[in-house]
């Protein structure tokens, strides 16, 4: 009988790892406040308890708000009045309306896919939307689209929200007095019209405002427009602009084609202050071509990235080497590196030479407190791939900088990496701040009669000192084109409400070669019109028709890219074959590279020069210039970096918080000039010292109900007279009294650290939920994760799973940790947004969350991004304590969750060792803002194939058993078996890099069952044997020395 | 010992009116069953279209209108355009002919009366079925001889765990026995 007993006891003991090699003895911790106050009460209650403070609060009615109250009653009086028509034949079923006329190809239950395009400053994107029953429901990419190939960032993947938004402008609006009344189309535009002519007449200028301009056609109907009116003056703006860059590029080469860099050819990137993975450039083909790169089964071609940066981004997360420097030394930087590669040989034009003889970068780095092993590795790596290394220099630096970057790429011949398919092109050029204070000038005197805002704000977006508000006030006609109400729509004379892009046509063309095409999906859902008909109605005599933008698209395309394109057929089929495709590829020479005028290298001063503190505005990652402000989705995605959600705050670092006497959570009031701003703060492991950087986007003060007053408006910080509008010297920061609480899910569901639970000893070490080598222990030995795995027995057989057998697995070498696969997740799954309260109570709904880890110190940390999802265990601890089985797991290894079952117990969620279920503690679509997803067209935008959850049920990822269940019936159509590889889960469909795998384990030949297999793959706490069937392929730093971390400790 | 009224009524007619009790309710449960399930319902429809003389005397296949049926979860009633395919010449000048004719022409479709329904939290699929070869007529019954559509059966998990668990008996018309397989019985299979 004991000895029966020594042996249970001996199988269930928790297996000790082997020490591992030094890489895995990091000490990986999950923020500030759990590393250092690790043995405070708060941070054990945090990781041992499944819910933070406040989650399972009991449910107090009086402590909603009136609004929800109201919402309760209304519904009430609506279901009593409901219930008393379902009395009156409760045998009832309702109705089925057939169409009458059913378009061809259209069957009710079968998605639709339509083809169109996306623009958002500097991207042009191909979408597929997926529709049923007419109404889009998810945005994916356009897998034929060259640039986008298929993926879509987080912003678009959630933008189809806008549709939707129940706070979009319905009709138009003239001002009258104070106040705006509701007017209708005729007579807006007749008064539009008559201004337009009479000041066109006056010779008064007319005022176009835009945005980037991508669109051929349109910029064909912006000359219509001059030609017409010849007082017309286009100006367009971006909050964040590549001018810097352009004006760079424009003295080095002479020509405006700025290049596309082939980031999957580089072996060596380095990036200063170029987040170019989420915030610089195009950041899909960014990540695309930086993953491509990543590939562990070709570590030949595998690339090193080092970042050198002031604010820790996306990039620096996932830099091999990252260094901390402030913004305004980049320049020595660049001037040393140039120098150091001189002097070891690589040829420069000698006045170059003697330019940059002053730097020394020995110097630099010991001033600087840069790592003098990681810049040495770096002037090594340069010189020894020259031709097969790029540097990157972030749109924010100054114009002196870009040009410096320029040279070093051209003397070490990197230019060999710049694209010769393909360039990029632009339509316009961004106002610059001349620019922009010669327009209010003339706004001021009176010169301008018509301004037009075509789906611009200019009111919150430009600098306060342009005082762009008053200069309003001197122009008599202010036109508003606009989806949504805004700063600038309040000041206008005529609101126009516009098109959602899913409801236009539209063109784009941002590189050589390359036409989208965009079709509108579905008709209005209001009465509104697209800002290109618009102005046509304007400009011809013709009264507005639905189809006017259309015809003129078409005869634009029959006139200019038919002509050009060279293709056999007539127009008629070349046209619909575009529609279809939604991009059409031509042949059109790049304008060849040229010399670079190495005298356009004059200054070798830099201008700027630290003083006080560094405030560095940044550019927010899910809402744009603040577009996207009301859009619920986006603003509750937890920040890739800092993991806050509905805010922006003053990201310091920890010694500059220290120095101010402020902490996380803490307030500082940032002032520049008599610019003053108090800011909520974080600190943020990796910054830079004395730099203060912020994002910009927040704060509207005029926008739906959701965005409404959510965050900061920093706006005002923006500079019209530096060299850079966005890196701002000289600033001062103070602390003050009182704290703001921000919603950070940071230390929510957290994994590791200490348990108390077992009290053992260093487990944090043991559980090994975060693995990672590097490529030269790896390529020494293959087996360098496998080796310290444990072998686990069970007290249980194991069950067999015959068929088919569900599984994923997630390459954290190609994970950068955009959230793009949440985003994905929240369109496809039906999931609401809670508001912040709610997650600062614990209780957001995302499926997918992306775990963040920091090694290393907090002034040199080391990131470590993991998405964490339902791992589906073969043993899931779930089912077993459910007591109503309402979670059980299928024949083909799914861990199935019965909605209408489950009574919530919350036992599961309690029992998961991965936290990753969710529980509806309100019906959350009720709970927002007084029932916002209850609004008639929020409603459409609800996935059919998914239930939509309510009250008092928990949820979790599926694996998108919806997709499997399309696949099975596929198969069942065609009598074929169901096969893995067909099935393509929503964040595997949206991963920029695709580096989520998913398919049947059981299918020998699939890549999921190699890549389970795979000599990097490891289960998260595979020590608890619960057998989880997500495998995780451990990241490989490429760093030289001998494990990744061992310089910092 | 004297009897008191307390005695009485705890002794016989507590008893006596629990056991009425509970035999009403389990009358009235079992009796008003199929009723619940919507067992035996039959609205009147906008058309007085009739099965019976369509896919019954005429022996129109039931794909040639519900032409999703084997595409979708959704059979799929027609549009007014399928009934119009014919109805352009046939029989133009019968009343319900001449109400579905103004239908067609107003472009306004016909609201026709939803007689079976599968509770909006479990994901029926009829092209899976369809494509296994099950017919018609073991979840809607006869139709080809309805003159006006009924419900025959109860539209419940029991009945539909009933032919998951035992196909081959409860789909005698299926010859090629070896292909008969079990329906799954996963909760993800129609609750997702």
């Amino acid at each position: 009988m004991s000895t029966k007993q020594d042996n249970i006891k001996k199988t269930i003991e928790l297996p000790v790892m082997k020490s591992g090699t030094s890489s895995s003895k990091n000490k990986f911790w999950k923020s500030l406040n759990f590393m250092e106050n690790s043995n405070s009460k708060e941070v054990k209650k945090a990781i041992n308890n499944e819910f933070s403070d406040g989650v399972t609060d009991d449910f107090n009615i009086d402590e909603l708000e009136p609004s929800s109250r109201r919402k309760f009653l209304a519904l009430m009086s609506a279901s009593s009045a409901f219930a008393a028509v379902a009395c009156t034949d409760y045998r009832d079923k309702g109705e089925i309306i057939p169409y009458n006329n059913k378009p061809e190809g259209v069957f009710p239950g079968i998605a639709n896919y339509y083809a169109s395009t996306y623009t958002e400053n500097g991207r042009g994107w191909g979408l597929l939307v997926k529709t049923r029953e007419g109404r889009p429901i998810k945005l994916e990419g356009n897998p034929d689209h060259p640039i986008n190939q298929g993926k879509l960032n987080a912003v678009a993947q959630s933008s189809i929200l806008g549709l939707y938004d129940p706070t979009r402008l319905q009709s138009p609006m003239k001002k009258s007095g104070e106040k705006f009344v509701k007017s209708n189309w005729d007579t807006v535009d007749s008064e539009i019209k008559s201004d337009l002519s009479s000041a066109s007449s006056a010779g008064k200028e007319i005022v176009l405002l835009t945005n980037t301009l991508f669109s051929p056609t349109f910029s064909s109907v912006l000359n219509d427009f001059k030609t017409k009116y010849p007082t017309t003056k286009i100006v367009s703006y971006e909050l964040f602009n590549e001018n810097n860059k352009l004006e760079a590029w424009k003295s080095c080469y002479g020509n405006e084609n700025l290049p596309i860099i082939n980031l999957d050819k580089a072996k060596v990137i380095l990036s200063l202050d170029c987040d170019f993975l989420a915030t610089d450039g195009d950041e899909v083909e960014n990540a695309r071509m930086y993953a491509s790169a990543k590939d562990v089964n070709n570590l030949e071609s595998y690339s090193r990235l080092y970042s050198i940066e002031a604010a820790m981004s996306l990039t620096g997360q996932n830099a091999d080497y990252r260094m901390r420097l402030t913004p305004e030394l980049q320049y020595d930087l660049v001037l040393s590196l140039i120098n150091a590669v001189i002097k070891k040989g690589i040829n420069a034009d000698s006045s170059v030479a003697s330019k940059v003889s002053g730097y020394n970068l020995e110097k630099f780095v010991s001033e600087n407190g840069l790592s003098e092993i990681a810049t040495n590795q770096l002037v090594a790596d340069l010189i020894h791939h020259k031709g097969s290394s790029i540097v990157l220099a972030g749109q924010t630096l100054t114009t002196e900088v870009h040009i410096a970057v320029n040279l070093l790429n051209d003397i070490l011949g990197n230019s060999a990496l710049y694209s010769k398919e393909n360039s990029r092109v632009s339509y316009n050029s961004i106002a610059n701040n001349n620019d922009l204070k010669s327009l209010v000038s003339m706004m001021n005197s009176g010169k301008v009669g018509v301004l037009l805002n075509l789906d611009t704000n200019p009111v919150y977006h430009f600098a306060k000192e342009l005082n762009f508000e008053n200069a309003l006030k001197n122009v008599n006609t202010v036109v508003s084109i606009s989806e949504f109400e805004n700063e600038t729509t309040k000041l206008s004379s005529y609101i126009l409400p516009a098109n959602n892009n899913l409801e236009s046509w539209s063109d784009a063309k941002v590189r050589t070669g390359i036409f989208s095409l965009g079709q509108p999906i579905i008709a209005p859902l209001y009465d509104t019109r697209q800002k290109e008909s618009i102005l046509l109605t304007y400009i011809s005599n013709e009264k507005y028709t639905n189809e006017i933008y259309h015809t003129y698209l078409m005869s634009h395309w029959e006139t200019k890219v038919y002509a050009s394109a060279n293709v056999a057929s007539d127009f008629k089929t070349f046209w619909l074959s575009c529609l279809h495709d939604g991009v059409l590829k031509t042949k059109e020479a790049v304008t060849s590279l040229g010399k670079l005028n190495s005298s356009s290298f004059v200054s070798s001063k830099n201008t700027l020069s630290k003083n006080g503190f560094t405030l560095i505005l940044k550019p927010s990652h899910f809402i744009g210039d603040g577009r996207y402000a009301n859009n619920g989705w986006l603003q509750e995605l937890p920040h890739p970096v800092s993991k806050i959600t509905w805010d922006n705050y003053a990201a310091l670092a920890p010694k500059t918080a220290k120095k101010l006497g402020v902490d996380t959570f803490g307030q500082i009031e940032v002032s520049l000039g008599d610019k003053k701003v108090t800011l909520p703060v974080i600190i943020q492991p990796g910054n830079a010292e004395d730099t203060i950087s912020v994002e910009l986007g927040y704060g509207r003060t005029v926008v739906g109900e959701v965005g409404t007053n959510v965050g900061v408006n920093v706006n005002i910080f923006l500079s019209s007279n530096s060299s850079s509008n966005w890196i701002l010297i000289g600033a001062n920061a103070k602390l003050v009294e009182g704290a703001y609480k921000m919603a950070s899910v940071q230390e929510h569901h957290a994994l590791d650290e200490k348990s108390g639970m077992l009290d053992i000893k260093d487990l944090h070490l043991k559980r090994e939920i975060i693995q990672e080598s590097s490529v030269v222990e790896y390529k020494a030995n293959p087996n360098v994760i496998r080796h310290h795995q444990s072998e686990v027995t069970s007290i249980t057989s194991a069950v067999a799973y015959p068929g088919v057998k569900w599984a994923m697995a997630i390459d954290m070498n190609k994970c950068t940790g955009c959230a793009t696969c949440t985003a994905s997740c929240n369109v496809e799954n039906n999931i609401p947004v809670v508001g912040k309260d709610q997650v600062s109570r614990g209780r957001e709904m995302s499926w997918i969350r992306i775990d963040r880890y920091y090694a290393g110190t907090p002034e040199e940390p080391i990131a470590s991004n993991q998405p964490i999802l339902c791992q589906h265990c073969d043993n899931a601890p779930c089912e077993n304590v459910c007591p109503v089985v309402a979670t059980t797991h299928s024949a083909d290894g799914l861990n199935q969750m019965a909605y209408n079952r489950c009574v919530g117990t919350r036992y599961c969620a309690n029992n998961c060792p991965y936290k990753v279920r969710r529980y509806n503690f309100y019906d959350f679509r009720d709970n927002l803002l007084d029932g916002y997803y209850y609004k008639e067209s929020v409603n459409l935008i609800h996935n059919p194939e998914v239930t939509v959850r309510s009250r008092g049920v928990m949820e979790k990822c599926t694996f998108c058993i919806q997709r499997i269940s399309e696949e099975r019936q596929h198969a069942r159509e065609q009598g074929r078996a169901i096969k893995g590889s067909n099935v393509i889960t929503a964040c595997q469909e949206a991963c920029p890099t695709s580096a989520i795998y998913f398919g049947d384990a059981n299918d020998k030949d699939s890549v999921i069952a190699k890549l389970r297999e795979h000599d990097l793959g490891y289960h998260v706490l595979a020590e608890i044997n619960v057998k989880p069937n997500v495998t995780y392929l451990a990241k490989l730093r490429n760093v030289q020395t001998e494990g990744a971390h061992s310089e910092h400790h | 010992m004297k009897k008191t009224v307390l005695d009485h009524a705890l002794k016989v007619r507590l008893p006596i009116t629990i056991v009425v009790i509970l035999i009403s309710f389990a009358l009235t449960f079992y009796l008003s069953r199929a009723e619940r399930d919507g067992v035996g319902y039959s609205p009147e429809q906008p058309i007085k279209y009739s099965h019976k003389l369509h896919a019954g005397t005429m022996k129109i296949d039931c794909k040639y209108c519900h032409n999703a049926v084997d595409k979708s979860r959704h059979a799929m009633v027609p549009p007014a355009s399928t009934c119009m395919n014919c109805h352009q010449i046939a029989r133009k000048d019968k009343p319900e002919i001449v109400k579905l004719k103004k239908y067609y022409d107003e472009g306004k479709p016909i609201p026709w009366k939803r007689i079976h329904k599968v509770p909006e939290y479990a994901y029926f699929n009829h092209s899976a079925h369809v494509n296994k070869n099950i017919d018609c007529i073991s979840c809607h019954g006869d139709i080809a001889k309805m003159e006006v559509v009924e419900q025959v059966h109860a539209f419940t998990m029991g009945k539909c765990l009933e032919c998951h668990r035992d196909p081959a008996q409860k789909m005698p018309y299926i010859k090629d026995v070896a292909s008969i397989k079990k329906g799954p019985e996963d909760c993800g299979s129609c609750h997702r």
